[in-house]
């Protein structure tokens, strides 16, 4: 009798087994970054959603007015794009913005403190930023309806490149947010460095319109290649081969996490 | 009875000539400090927006476009171009300064000082003013390797930039007062502020605009600012130049006013 329960107690103090994944530890970080990214949602919605709708609207009242361009057809041509930059824009911004918050608050510990491995936290971080992307997505998305029918030619490429753009830039975030110290690193990389890779990718205009060095320095950019893809799950017209565009997509999301998992094996800049 | 003669002057309230200057510079350089201090935001940021938008519009609609009153579309699009960065700026300078100020709890340093409520309304507005022809002046420079700026009427130009940054500084004080929480400034840039400049004829020529949008476009003091101003640099406008230095003196004028106003009484500052 007495043998049992010392042996149950000892059971109770030893280490604690996960399996090979830690579901609850995952579902309870993952429902931490909602909490902290879902709080302000009128505004996260609402902002992309007019920003978006205003340059869609700049884009019809210019070409109709300056030119004999078809609006219908530019719309068409910008709005897979938009949707697509919003994904980037909020996942970028769930992942990177909070975490330079959790550091400047040092909570970031809660989380390096959880029985966690790296894999599990990069895709928590990775994950959370995705779904929150493809939520405004969603939403921009609704709000191009206004300016052009819905249109799904291959929603399989539409739910891969939707998914690859915000896992990318969710991850990107992730290493920005361990590596910037201050808000100013954080904002500055963004403007410089993210905000014209995405501007410069083809989101507005047709890559074969453009002057041919900025053709071939687009063909490095990898923003392109999901905006294309995307697109192409949109309306069915690709500018890249498809299999590139998903290779391309697959290859930096790979590399990207496992970069992140690096950073978040070896703690850099988290537990100093 | 020498000693008393000698303190009084000094226990006695400090009286100032009609403007006190020290306080009014200082509060000015605070203003100004407070930006150029982080210039890669407050400076260079814009700059770089800017240019992006420069890009994205010549590149989807410039080969489209022959000519826009008389210029090629690059030439047409850079002065709104300035001139949006110059409102946006010279509003987001003093909105966020009295809106951090009332959160942070450090309003008290606009209200304490032995300022009048014209200085306080003049010191806050001049940094305003400041950082939005800093950063006209900073795209300016940018534009020029990828577009030719050439200015048509220098006076036109100042006339625009001076008023239309002092217009928005303005109104970024107004909003500043008004704003208890960052979702309301948040609210007032993207219902107010970004739908204005981006519907102000930037883009296009109000000339062959619909009807519709030709009214939205005169009912927008952007409009006016964005028009004369880039009058100053291609010579041509398209609403008329008497209506919008009408518009903008007007405007300045009751908007001075009204900000003197709840300044002096203290409107969601004082409470």
């Amino acid at each position: 009798m007495n043998g049992v329960r010392i042996s149950g107690t000892a059971h109770a103090l030893g280490p604690r087994r996960f399996g090979a994944v830690n579901w609850i530890g995952c579902w309870s970080l993952l429902r931490r970054q909602f909490k902290n990214s879902f709080s302000d949602l009128h505004y996260t919605l609402l902002g992309p959603v007019i920003s978006n709708g205003l340059y869609l609207l700049l884009f019809v009242i210019a070409s109709s007015s300056l030119t004999r361009l078809d609006p219908k057809g530019l719309v068409t041509f910008i709005a897979p794009g938009l949707v697509c930059f919003a994904i980037a824009e909020r996942a970028f911004q769930v992942s990177g913005a909070n975490l330079i918050y959790e550091k400047h608050e040092r909570i970031h510990t809660d989380w390096l403190m959880a029985p966690l491995t790296p894999t599990e936290r990069a895709a928590c971080f990775a994950l959370s930023s995705t779904i929150a992307g493809m939520m405004v997505g969603t939403a921009v998305a609704l709000m191009t309806l206004l300016f052009v029918p819905a249109q799904v030619a291959h929603p399989a490429a539409l739910l891969f490149f939707a998914a690859a753009t915000g896992m990318m830039h969710g991850l990107i975030g992730t290493l920005l947010g361990i590596w910037a110290a201050k808000w100013d690193q954080y904002a500055a990389l963004y403007t410089f460095v993210l905000l014209p890779l995405a501007f410069l990718s083809g989101v507005f205009a047709p890559v074969a319109a453009m002057p041919e060095l900025a053709q071939r320095l687009i063909a490095f950019n990898p923003i392109f290649y999901l905006i294309d893809g995307f697109r192409y799950g949109a309306t069915g017209a690709a500018t890249a081969d498809l299999r590139l565009s998903v290779s391309v997509a697959v290859a930096v999301n790979l590399a990207l996490f496992a970069w992140a998992h690096y950073w978040l094996r070896t703690g850099y800049r988290l537990k100093s | 009875m020498t000693t008393p003669r000698v303190l009084q002057p000094s226990l006695a309230p400090r009286h100032y000539r009609t403007i006190n200057w020290v306080g009014l510079s200082t509060l000015y350089m605070k203003e100004v400090r407070r930006f150029s201090s982080v210039a890669t935001q407050t400076i260079l940021a814009p700059m770089v927006t800017t240019l992006l938008f420069l890009a994205v519009f010549v590149l989807a609609l410039g080969h489209a476009v022959d000519q826009v009153a008389g210029e090629p579309y690059r030439a047409f699009l850079a002065p709104g171009l300035i001139m949006m960065a110059i409102t946006q700026n010279a509003f987001a300078n003093t909105s966020s300064s009295i809106l951090i100020s009332k959160i942070q709890g450090n309003i008290v340093d606009l209200l304490m000082p032995p300022l009048t409520p014209l200085e306080r309304t003049i010191g806050l507005a001049g940094g305003g003013l400041t950082r939005g022809i800093a950063v006209g002046i900073a795209t300016w420079v940018a534009m020029t390797p990828f577009v030719p700026i050439s200015v048509a009427h220098v006076g036109f130009v100042l006339f625009y930039a001076l008023m239309a940054s002092l217009f928005m500084s303005l109104v970024g004080v107004l909003a500043g007062v008004w704003a208890e929480k960052f979702d309301h400034m948040a609210a007032i840039t993207n219902f107010i502020v970004t739908p204005a400049a981006f519907l102000s004829g930037t883009f296009y020529s109000a000339e062959r605009l619909p009807p519709f949008w030709l009214g939205v476009a005169h009912a927008n003091p952007l409009f006016y600012m964005i028009d004369g101003f880039r009058c100053g640099f291609i010579g041509h406008a398209d609403g008329s130049l008497t209506a919008g230095v009408l518009v903008l003196l007007g405007a300045n004028a009751a908007l001075l006013w009204l900000t003197h106003r709840l300044i002096a009484t203290g409107y969601h500052l004082k409470a």
